[in-house]
This record gives structure tokens, C-alpha cells and sequence, in this order.
């Protein structure tokens, strides 16, 4: 479902600056394969913004481009309204960024209180990566303010009774909600969610669906939501962007999206446009 | 100089065999062999032990190790071994090849007997027959490695191109999940592929012994060149392989043309052309594609998927370690080792507190395994070098300049840190594997072109360095290598309990989640580089205090190559467990000569071989996982006696600090 008035919301987040991740006509090059055709695309704070499209749409490019994994061959990056284009994927963390991946990216020695306390540290105490070798910290108990935010971030994903555990020994849809955790302890603005359904149970996959709705509503942040699920993405976002053979074919909400002629050529063939056969 | 071509090509011709069998092995079974020159060694000794010992006639001699021994030794490896680690960690399968390295060379001695054989028979008849042509000579055994690459490498292009066999081997380089269910049978194919590469193993070895004669270490040479002809070619790429072995081999050859002969300039820099060869493609490859990573192109998407979590680590979770323990007996277990080994000198007969004075340096310079494989996840095999370089600086800073010992040591060791950041520099967008290759043709770079030089080898007898005069006897130097060894220990504990323990943790399993979070990973991976280099720098300078000289032959890769299959037998990521691997590793050939007989001596370093194979089913080392073991049932004892239940919930009983991983080997 997505939320009540949510265009509105975006077009005033837009007007306002409050676009706090941009790609601004971006496109990728692999040799002579042009895998992203000037795209652009706008996550506003407090909004889910979808990002779908068929196999080889570019949907992973551009997750790529906008975190700093991959350079664009021209168009600029946005975060906050500065322009980190050039930035290396760790300068974008520390300004706000963080992401998921569609193959899980833990640490599998941590467990899942570690991976949030080493988000929070990285974005509100850098030094410590440092300082802490020679003050001995580490043997302290941590800030109160750092227990207050870790702990919460688990309540908040549910993961109270797993959070001493490593995450090895987790299954995929907890250590899903993990990611999510240790992304929003670096107090992040904009989150990129790289597919985050994918090997999950129906069950599994509203159990996510709950809590990044509850993370927008409590945090506050963007989201942009890869998935080749799209009921999930039509149900969870406010707008969504299309993309198909590198190029942006629609933008609009969920109902524009689902009646759109191109996005059902896209996914079904003409034939399917024809037909009526909507995604 | 068409002499010296000549030459080239032979030397060239054998590197390109090597270089194949290692490729090859590496594409379809995901092995990079480095115990390819041991393989070649044994199956030299045996030819040479039936031919010239046996006086066998040359034919059998030739036909059964060439094309049954070598062989056949491919076929135990794949059957006993190989093939139950298909999905094993890439640097699991390195480190067990590492073992086999270590463990088949004594084996042999036990078989034929430790003779140096500085002149040992090609596979020509003797006496060996000169041809001249265009005014150069060639002996029959060239003309014989002539024929023999164009054989082996004809036949196997015909093979790999034209045979069902060859689409068979093709297919599981793409992809051998996708063989598997396609109906191919990845089994035969990796048993044919593991016979061929130790048969080339074996014919290399036999075309090499009249070239550099007969010691596993002179072997080490043959890896040096085939690895650098194998980064080359990316691991993958056979016809690169060969190429560059052939460019090695000539390029070696006619810089001896050019440069002055018999001097010791020509002496150091033939050792470098590998080297050389291996930056200069490395450079290559990292401008071409910004990182060079072993798993470029290996096997398609459902490979991927069945690759085991957690990838090219080594060591196994916390989890899979120390899960289930009292954190009270893991915090008392190595505090209680430690102080047990405290008393020691004060129980033990003279002689074996001297053996304990060797024991501690050798756990010093361990500890530096434990922080750089252990803690950073990478294979660095040149940390024993960082240890002879610090020892001949420290030896020359005190000695030759009048420096208080322990200062000199300690500089020594912060120059040596200096390099190890250098190093890691150089190594940052490489792979595991890559890594684990160039830090290995570094240090023989190193020990070919550093530790020979005049002013550190004085005639072979080395610089002298003194103990401090309160460390004078050999107890008082155990507790001032002890006093260290604590140190050196509370600062790994430290960095695993601080933030950027946290965070080497997460660079160790995922660096683009690591970097993705906001961490920077060259600081944290140079971080583990420098300090793990400083405390091999200790190390090595304590070895040398030890025996009171420092002398570049006694830190031989080789010997490092040694040192890490013992800390991983007994356990990587301990700091006790390097104290125990220390002990095991000079006292176990001691109790063996004592208690058994001197010919026994050469068990011990086939034990450490046969414990590092062990490292697939043990990823914690056998010592600590029994201590895991151990932890566990005293738990559950004292958890009865308590009145828990067995089934009370782990999660439950936690450290104070939850941030940090409970674990015995802490």
C-alpha cells in the first residue's frame, strides 16, 4: 500500500530540497554496452521510492553508481544536494548512505548487537577506530547513548532474542533485518535496499515489508527499494521508477505505474500490452 | 648469447610445464599447488635413488616415476584429500597445500636419506651426448626438455581442443556445478586433471635436478617462476602461462649474458626477474581492471550459490569456535596457560630451558601469523623475511654501531613495520590468493638478493648479536621473550576488543560491506599489516638473540612455510596457541630424538604438515578446538552441578561486555 498523499509529499520534498539522494542523467559504459542511458532519479526523505524493471534493466547499475561502487561515464550523484560523484563508497556512508545487498555482505564473526554498534561507532565515533587502541575503550562499557541507540535498532528490527548470536548462524530472512539495522545505525538519510526479498518466504517477505514501513515512519528516512518483487514495491512505495535495457521508461506512483503501457510492454512483450495483461 | 637463448628456452620450457600443471589445477579443481616443487622434488629423489643408488637402468627408472609416480601421487592427493575440500575456502585449500609442502619433503628423507646431491642425472644417457649447432652447443638432456615441452604441450592443446575430455575439462572451468548436472562427471575429471598436474610436477622436477641439483629447497626457485608466469596469466589463462614462463626462463638466462659472471650482482638479480615479472603484470592487470581478485570469472552464477558462506576465510566463526562455552573458562583457559608456562623454566633441566629460550622467540614471531591470517584473514608469506630483516638490522645497529640491544630491536622491528605497510600497499586491490603469491615471491626476492649480500652474511657466519646482559642466561632470556610474548598478546586482545577489531572483523569478511558501512579498508588492512610486521620484526630479532647471530639463512621461506603450518595445526587465531605451537615446534623433534630415535627428527615437520591438512575439517587448529571441546563439557558440568538444565539457553549467559566475541582463543 502506499502511503496517503505520498506524491504530494514528494513533489513538496522535491520543491523544498528535501531530495536527499539524486542521480542526475547518469550513464554507465561496459566497453560498448551502454548499461544505464541518462537516468534520473530522486529519493525525498521519509519516502520509499521503487526502482523496477525486467533482468538486465540496469536496476544493480545504478544501485552501483548512486553508492559509490561504480563511477558513471556522465551524470552526477547528489546526497544532501552535494555532489559526491567522485566519492569513494565510505566518504558516502559517512554523509548519510548506507545499503543492502542481494547477497547477504555480513560479518560473520560479529553478532547482531556488533554489526549495529560498529555501524553507529563508524558514523558517531569515527576516532574510536583508532583512539581506541590506545585509551582502551573497548575494555569499557560503552556510552549510554550508544547502548540507547543499538538496543532500540534491535527492538525497532525485532532481534532482541537473536542479538548475542553471530550472524552465521542466523537464518536469511533475520540476518535481512540485520542489514537493515546496521544501515540505520549509522543514522542514515537515504537507504538503498538492494533486492531485499530475494530468498524469502511470503511470510518473510511481509515481515520486511512491516518493518521498512515502520523504519520510514520512525526514522524518517529514504529508502530506494530494488526488488523483482513488484506487488512489494507497488505496496510499499510512493513512487516508482522504471527502468528497461538502461533506459528510464516510466516514473510515477504505484497506479500510474501499473496501468503505464511501456512498463507492461516492458514486462510482458506487446503482446502482453495488448492483451491487457497488466504486471 | 644464442647459448645463453638456448639455455633460456630450457630453463623457460620447464617453467612452462610448471606453470601449466598449476593453472590447470587451479581452473578445475580451484588449488593453486604450492607444494607443485615439493611433488617435483619427490619424484627427482625417487629417480635419482633408483637410477643412480638402485642402478636401475635409465628406461624403467624414467618410465616408472615419470609416468606412474607422478601420477599416482596426484591420484592419493585427489582421492585422500582433494576431493573431499571441493567447497573448501581458496585459502583453506593454499594453506593445506602449504602442509603438503612441508610434510613431503621429510617424508622423503625418511625414504632415501638426507644426501646432498649438488649433481644429480637428467634423463639422457651418460655420458651425456653435445650437439653443436650454429656454432652453440646442446646437450642431449636440453634436447631432451625441447622435446619434451613441445610433446607435452602439443598433446595437450590436442587434447583440450579436440577430445571429449578436453570439452569435459572446458566445461569445468565454466562452471562445475553446471557439469555436474549437465551429466559430466567433475570426479573423473578432477582425478585426470590432478594426475596430469603432478605428472608435469614430476617431469619438471627430473628435467630440472641436472640444472639446480636435488634439495626441496632449491625447488622453492621452480615455484617462484611458475607463480609469476601464473599471475600473469590471471590463474586462468593457459597460453599466457606458457608464454611468460618461456619470456622468464630467457630472460633470466641472457641477463647472465650481460651482466659480469660469477659476481654478486649477477647473483642478486637473477633471483628478481619473477618478482619483477610479477609487478610488472600485476600493474598491468590492476590498470586494466582495478583490482585482480582469484575469483574473476570462476564458474557461473549456481557455482556462486553453492560457494559456502563466508567465502575465502580462513578461520571458522565464533560461532563454530568458542559458542557454547563459560565465558569464565574462556577468560581463565589461556591465563592459566600462560602462568603454566611461566613455571616451566623453573621445572625444567637446563637444556630444555635452553630449548624453551628458542621456543618463546619462535611464539613471538608467531604472533604476528596470528595477527595478519589470524585477524586480518590474509596469507602473508613473507613474515619471515620481515623477521630476518629485522634481525640483520637490529644484529648491525648493535653490534657493528654500538646500540643498546633492545633499542636496536626495537627500531628494527618499527623499519621492518614500515616495510610491511609498503607491502601491504603494493598488495591492497589483490585478491587472497594474489596476495598470498606476492608476498611469497617477495621474500624470496628478499632472500636471494638482501640476505646474501656481504655485509650480512660475513662469509656465512652472520653478524653477531648480544642478549641484553640481564637476559644473559638462558632463563632469564625465556621470561624477557615471555615478558614480550604477554605483551604482544594483550595488544592482539586489545585490537580485538576495540572498535577497529570490530571493524577488521568485518574487512575480513566482507570488504564492500566494510566499505559500503564507512570503514576505510586500506586503513584497516595496512593497520593489521604494520603492526604484524613490527611484531615478526620482534620476533625474528629475539630468534636472533637467541642464538646470538643473525644470519639471513636461518629465516629461509621455507622455514616460514614451516612455522605456519604449525601455528595452523594448533591454532590460528590464539595467542596461546602460538606459545603451544612455539614449544611443539622445537621441543617435538627433541622428545622424538630423545624418546624414539634420531631418525625420527623428521616426524615432527610431518606432523605439522599432516595438522595443516587438517585445517579443512579443524579451521580453528586441533588444539584449540580440543580446548573448545573441553570448554564445552566442563560447562555443561558445571552447569549441572549449578542446577542448569543442558538445554539452558546460551544467549542467555553472555560476557559483560557484549560487544566482543566470547572465545577460548582469545
Amino acid at each position: 500500500m502506499s502511503e496517503p498523499g505520498a506524491p504530494e509529499r514528494l513533489a513538496r520534498a522535491a520543491e523544498s530540497g528535501d531530495v536527499v539522494l539524486a542521480g542526475r542523467s547518469i550513464s554507465v559504459r561496459f566497453g560498448g554496452l551502454a548499461a544505464l542511458e541518462d537516468v534520473d532519479i530522486e529519493v525525498p526523505s521519509g519516502t520509499i521510492v521503487g526502482l523496477v524493471g525486467p533482468n538486465g534493466a540496469g536496476k544493480t547499475t545504478l544501485f552501483g553508481v548512486l553508492s559509490g561502487l561504480l563511477r558513471p561515464a556522465a551524470g552526477r550523484v547528489e546526497l544532501m544536494g552535494a555532489d559526491v560523484t567522485n566519492r569513494s563508497p565510505q566518504a558516502r556512508a559517512r554523509m548519510g548512505m548506507a545499503r543492502t545487498f542481494q547477497h547477504l555482505e555480513l560479518f560473520h564473526d560479529l553478532t547482531v548487537r556488533q554489526h549495529v554498534v560498529l555501524a553507529y561507532r563508524v558514523r558517531h565515533a569515527y576516532k574510536r577506530l583508532w583512539s581506541d587502541l590506545i585509551d582502551l575503550r573497548g575494555w569499557r562499557r560503552p556510552p549510554a547513548e550508544e547502548d540507547e541507540r543499538v538496543d532500540g535498532l534491535v527492538s525497532l528490527l525485532g532481534l532482541e532474542g537473536v542479538a548475542q548470536i553471530p550472524v552465521a548462524a542466523l537464518p536469511l530472512g533475520t540476518t535481512r533485518r540485520v542489514e537493515v539495522a546496521r544501515a540505520l545505525a549509522a543514522s542514515t538519510a537515504v537507504l538503498l535496499l538492494d533486492e531485499p526479498s530475494s530468498g524469502l518466504d511470503t511470510r518473510e517477505t511481509e515481515q520486511l515489508a512491516q518493518v521498512l514501513r515502520t523504519v520510514v515512519e520512525t526514522e524518517g528516512v529514504g529508502i530506494l527499494l530494488v526488488e523483482h518483487d513488484v506487488g512489494m514495491v507497488l505496496g510499499l512505495s510512493s513512487m516508482v521508477t522504471v527502468l528497461d535495457f538502461g533506459r528510464c521508461i516510466a516514473v510515477g506512483t504505484p497506479d500510474e505505474i501499473r496501468v503505464d503501457e511501456h512498463v507492461r510492454a516492458a514486462y510482458l512483450g506487446d503482446a502482453g500490452a495488448t492483451n491487457g495483461s497488466a504486471a | 648469447m644464442l647459448q645463453f637463448v638456448i639455455a633460456g628456452l630450457v630453463v623457460g620450457g620447464i617453467y612452462a610445464l610448471a606453470s601449466s600443471g598449476l593453472v590447470i589445477t587451479f581452473v578445475s579443481a580451484g588449488v593453486l599447488n604450492f607444494a607443485f616443487g615439493s611433488i617435483a622434488y619427490a619424484v627427482a629423489r625417487t629417480y635419482f635413488w633408483l637410477h643412480i643408488q638402485r642402478h636401475w637402468a635409465l628406461v624403467p627408472s624414467v618410465f616408472l616415476c615419470m609416468f606412474v609416480l607422478g601420477p599416482a601421487i596426484g591420484a592419493l592427493l585427489f582421492l585422500v584429500l582433494f576431493r573431499h575440500l571441493t567447497l573448501s575456502p581458496t585459502l583453506v585449500k593454499v594453506v593445506i597445500t602449504i602442509g603438503l609442502s612441508v610434510a613431503i619433503p621429510p617424508i622423503v628423507i625418511l625414504l632415501f636419506g638426507d644426501m646432498q646431491i649438488a649433481l644429480a642425472p637428467g634423463i639422457a644417457p651418460q655420458p651425456v651426448h653435445i650437439f653443436h649447432v650454429l656454432g652453440s652447443s646442446i646437450s642431449m638432456d636440453q634436447l631432451l626438455v625441447y622435446i619434451s615441452v613441445v610433446a607435452i604441450l602439443g598433446i595437450g592443446f590436442i587434447v583440450l581442443r579436440f577430445t571429449t575430455t578436453g570439452l569435459g575439462v572446458r566445461a569445468m572451468v565454466d562452471s562445475p556445478a553446471m557439469t555436474s548436472l549437465s551429466g559430466g562427471n567433475p570426479f573423473r575429471i578432477s582425478l585426470a586433471v590432478w594426475m596430469v598436474s603432478t605428472f608435469l610436477a614430476g617431469v619438471c622436477g627430473m628435467l630440472l635436478a641436472p640444472i639446480i641439483g636435488l634439495s626441496a629447497q632449491a625447488f622453492t626457485g621452480l615455484i617462484a617462476a611458475a607463480f609469476a608466469a601464473v599471475v600473469a596469466a590471471r590463474l586462468r589463462n593457459l597460453g599466457v602461462a606458457i608464454a611468460v614462463s618461456f619470456a622468464i626462463g630467457i630472460a633470466g638466462s641472457v641477463l647472465q649474458y650481460w651482466l659480469p659472471p660469477a659476481s654478486t650482482l649477477t647473483t642478486a638479480v637473477l633471483p628478481s626477474v619473477p618478482f619483477v615479472f610479477i609487478v610488472v603484470f600485476l600493474i598491468y592487470h590492476i590498470v586494466r581492471a582495478g583490482k585482480v581478485s582469484e575469483g574473476d570469472g570462476v564458474g557461473g552464477p549456481l557455482d556462486r550459490a553453492i560457494i559456502p558462506l563466508g567465502g575465502a576465510r580462513l578461520a571458522a566463526s565464533a560461532e563454530a569456535g568458542g559458542g557454547g562455552v563459560d565465558p569464565r573458562i574462556s577468560r581463565w583457559a589461556p591465563i592459566l596457560g600462560f602462568a603454566f608456562v611461566f613455571i616451566l623454566p623453573t621445572l625444567l633441566h637446563p637444556f630444555w630451558v635452553g630449548l624453551m629460550a628458542e621456543a618463546v622467540a619462535v611464539a613471538l614471531f608467531m604472533l604476528s601469523y596470528t595477527l595478519v591470517t589470524g585477524e586480518g584473514g590474509m596469507l602473508w608469506l613473507s613474515q619471515i623475511t620481515f623477521a630476518g630483516i629485522s634481525a640483520l638490522v637490529a644484529a648491525q645497529l648493535a653490534t657493528r654501531h654500538g646500540w643498546p640491544v633492545l633499542l636496536a630491536v626495537l627500531v628494527s622491528s618499527l623499519l621492518v613495520a614500515v616495510l610491511g605497510i609498503l607491502l601491504g600497499l603494493l598488495t591492497l586491490r589483490l585478491g587472497d590468493v594474489y596476495v598470498a603469491l606476492v608476498t611469497l615471491t617477495a621474500g624470496l626476492l628478499v632472500e636471494g638478493l638482501v640476505f646474501t649480500r656481504p655485509i650480512f652474511l660475513q662469509q656465512g657466519v652472520g653478524v653477531v648479536i648480544n642478549r641484553p646482559q640481564f637476559a644473559n642466561t638462558d632463563k632469564a632470556f625465556v621470561y624477557l621473550g615471555l615478558v614480550v610474548v604477554v605483551l604482544v598478546s594483550l595488544l592482539i586482545v586489545n585490537i580485538r576488543r576495540s572498535t577497529a577489531g570490530l571493524a577488521l572483523n568485518a574487512v575480513r569478511w566482507s570488504e564492500t560491506g566494510a566499505r559500503t558501512l564507512g570503514i576505510s579498508v586500506v586503513q584497516m588492512k595496512l593497520l593489521v599489516a604494520g603492526i604484524a610486521a613490527f611484531v615478526a620484526g620482534l620476533g625474528g630479532a629475539f630468534m636472533a638473540m637467541q642464538t646470538k647471530v643473525a644470519l639471513g639463512d636461518n629465516f629461509s621461506v621455507y622455514l616460514g612455510f614451516v612455522f605456519l603450518t604449525v601455528l595452523v595445526t594448533v591454532g590460528v587465531r590464539s595467542c596461546f596457541a602460538a606459545v603451544v605451537a612455539g614449544l611443539s615446534f622445537v621441543m617435538l623433534p627433541q622428545l622424538l630424538e630423545e624418546w624414539l630415535s634420531p631418525k625420527f627428527v623428521q616426524f615432527a615437520p610431518i606432523l605439522f604438515g599432516i595438522g595443516a591438512i587438517q585445517l579443512a575439517r579443524h579451521p580453528n587448529g586441533v588444539m584449540v578446538e580440543q580446548m573448545h571441546d573441553t570448554g564445552r563439557k566442563l560447562t555443561a558440568f558445571l552447569r549441572r552441578l549449578s542446577g542448569h538444565g543442558p538445554g539452558q539457553a546460551e544467549v542467555a549467559e553472555q560476557p559483560e561486555q557484549p560487544d566482543q566475541p566470547a572465545t577460548v582463543a582469545s
